[in-house]
């Protein structure tokens, strides 16, 4: 009897095909609309996520605060609280200290604003920086306070423009001082990174930086390098416990790490997410609002038919159940076109975007589940109304 | 076997009260093909109402084959409509967007038959009535004797104790009408108990017996000769 009922049901939902596909319309695009937001959403993060793994795995920078004084600052941040950093930090693989000023390039006459960067090389590991001509600073570089630059790529197009820049000098000035710098290598497109455009910058030996354009001893950052073998948290809780100690005051410096900025940037991403999706489940919610209209409308309609049922012998729960599984199909089958629009929605977002598509089958397996829900809901009202009716009053209903 | 004891249903409408049956009372014996007649107002569509089970008498009694009608719930009563009433319609009432095996079958549907049986029972009932040829056909692919031939073998399907035609021939002329009503005589004398509402006397005088209503009482309740019967017997 039961499958006689939904027989029933789909033989008058296929009668008024028109009517059918208008009333699903609604639960079409609001399923639709939320796996198409929450794939798109979670394909663009993932693909975020991704872009910045490649930009160096699991880097911890500190720097201090703006409430230090310069006094303090030149007192505290040293090269050699770096090098101690990396001594007591087990879980610590390398630490990375960084000094940038602004200065002026200057090569055959032609001069660039710039930022220098002073560093070691270290910089190069920790943000998967590879030299396409000559090499980065290494260690005699550093220790022998040369004068050699590495450019980043945009410097390098801007002097040399694809004509070989290894071996040439460049004069670096800066508050008045002029030094001559050979040009040691020239670095891969990076683009803009946490610390800044690195294509627009150039490295010297931060030795040199500190004894020849520097006005004071202080470092600016220090990345630190958490080991492979450590969680990230790990490696950020030692580098905080080693400044808090080092210290005595959370406030006197910052830290942030990669892992925390991802962190953050998830929260963003799925809170942005679940808003949209929320936003399009109001259109659900609308679809199902619009499945009870044809629902009462059609129970109104039918009146004769459910009077002529109830004379033959259908109980209350007969008509309810075929009401009911109407509207059930209704948002069932609305669903299941929804899903495809939603899976070809975001197939052609993620295809223009470049990204690697995503459709997570929470989305898929919520938005369905909720539709059926709504169709239950909304189609319920309708039902009883139905399987109410006085078979008298019915039948003579015109 | 009807059994009816000064039966009154009253409608409220607002504040108003309408009382269309005042006490009626009346045995009707299985195998009977009575009558019931009256001008509009006289309360015999009420009567069909409470017959037929879609209605609950307001007080009185009305035993159908020994139960207690008058007892009953919603579901019981829908029940035995299912089981013990068969419905003919002036209007027909065939549901338009299903084929005339599907609408003789509807009746099976809610017994809980499976659907091979069902649709063997309807076949069997419609080639009975003379339409083994127009099973897959829709109400609106056939005349209205047609018509009302499907609704009759949709009310034998069951095999009711009582059927119950309400106007059967208000809608077809005069000759399709009389075709009607020899359907009726051959299955009062197969032995169904038949009970006719209609306010025509030519119509009512088919039957063997006529309960004659008028104001919500019984005005007259007569055994009529069967003349009138045995002629279109023999035509």
């Amino acid at each position: 009897m039961f499958l006689a009922i939904i027989r029933m049901a789909l033989t008058s939902l296929k009668v008024n095909k028109l009517r059918t596909l208008l009333s699903m319309l609604g639960i079409v695009i609001g399923v639709g609309a939320v796996i198409a937001i929450i794939s798109i959403g979670s394909s663009a993060q993932q693909d975020v996520t991704r872009e910045i793994e490649t930009l160096g795995s699991n880097i911890i920078w500190v720097s201090p605060s703006w409430n230090l004084s310069s006094a303090d600052r030149e007192e505290l941040f040293t090269m050699e609280v770096a090098a101690e950093l990396e001594a007591l930090s087990p879980s610590v693989a390398q630490v990375v200290p960084e000094k940038t000023s602004g200065g002026r390039l200057t090569y055959q006459g032609e001069s660039v604003d710039t930022t220098i960067v002073g560093t070691t090389p270290g910089y190069a590991t920790i943000n998967l920086y590879q030299p396409v001509a000559g090499r980065f600073l290494d260690q005699t570089d550093i220790e022998d306070l040369r004068n050699t630059v590495v450019l980043g790529s945009d410097m390098a197009d801007e002097f040399f423009s694809g004509e070989e820049a290894v071996g040439e000098r460049i004069t670096i000035s800066y508050n008045n001082r002029r030094s001559r710098f050979t040009v040691i290598g020239v670095m891969e497109d990076k683009g803009q990174v946490f610390a800044g455009n690195l294509d627009a910058q150039v490295y010297i030996p931060i030795t040199t930086h500190l004894a020849r354009m520097s006005t004071t001893n202080d470092i600016d950052t220090i990345y630190a390098e958490g080991a492979a073998n450590a969680p990230a948290a790990q490696a950020r809780q030692q580098v905080d416990y080693f400044f808090y100690r080092y210290l005595g005051d959370s406030d006197d410096y910052s830290i942030f790490s990669q892992d925390q900025i991802l962190q953050v940037l998830d929260e963003v991403s799925t809170t942005l997410t679940l808003m949209l999706g929320g936003i399009a489940a109001i259109s659900l919610l609308v679809g199902g609002i619009g499945i009870m209209n044809i629902m009462l409308v059609s129970v109104t309609e039918r009146t004769r038919e459910i009077g002529i049922r109830k004379a033959l012998g259908a109980k209350k729960r007969h008509i309810l159940a075929q009401f009911l599984f109407e509207a059930l199909s209704l948002s069932g089958f609305g669903g299941i076109i929804g899903i495809g629009l939603g899976w070809l929605a975001t197939y052609f977002v993620t295809d223009l975007g470049g990204w690697e598509m995503v459709v997570s089958p929470i989305a898929v397996g919520l938005a369905f589940g909720f539709a059926l829900i709504i169709g239950i809901f909304f189609g319920l009202y309708p039902a009883i109304k139905a399987a109410r009716l006085d078979p008298v009053d019915s039948l003579s209903y015109e | 076997m009807i059994v009816v004891e000064d039966l009154r249903k009253v409608y409220k409408n607002g504040e108003i009260e309408v009382e269309a049956l005042k006490g009626v009372s009346f045995t009707i014996e299985d195998g009977e093909f009575v009558s019931i007649m009256g001008p509009s107002g006289s309360g015999k569509s009420t009567m069909m109402h409470v017959l037929g089970c879609l209605h609950q008498a307001t007080s009185g009694k009305y035993f159908l084959d020994g139960e207690d009608i008058g007892t009953l719930n919603d579901n019981q009563l829908a029940i035995i409509r299912n089981e013990k009433v068969g419905f003919i319609f002036q209007q027909f009432n065939l549901l338009a967007r299903s084929s005339a095996l599907r609408n003789v079958a509807l009746p099976l549907v809610y017994r809980g038959m499976k659907r091979s049986q069902r649709q063997e029972k309807s076949r069997i009932m419609l080639e009975k009535v003379g339409l083994g040829h127009r099973l897959d056909h829709w109400p609106n692919e056939l005349s209205g004797g047609q018509k009302q031939r499907v609704a009759i073998a949709r009310a034998l399907v069951n095999d009711p104790s009582l059927l119950l035609a309400d106007e059967p021939t208000g809608n077809l002329d005069t000759k399709t009408g009389k075709d009607i009503m020899k359907i009726f005589l051959e299955l009062h004398d197969q032995g169904h108990t038949v009970v006719l509402v209609t306010h025509e006397p030519h119509i009512a005088e088919y039957a063997e017996r006529i309960i004659h209503l008028r104001d919500g009482e019984i005005e007259k309740d007569e055994q009529i000769n069967t003349s009138k019967a045995e002629a279109l017997r023999q035509d």
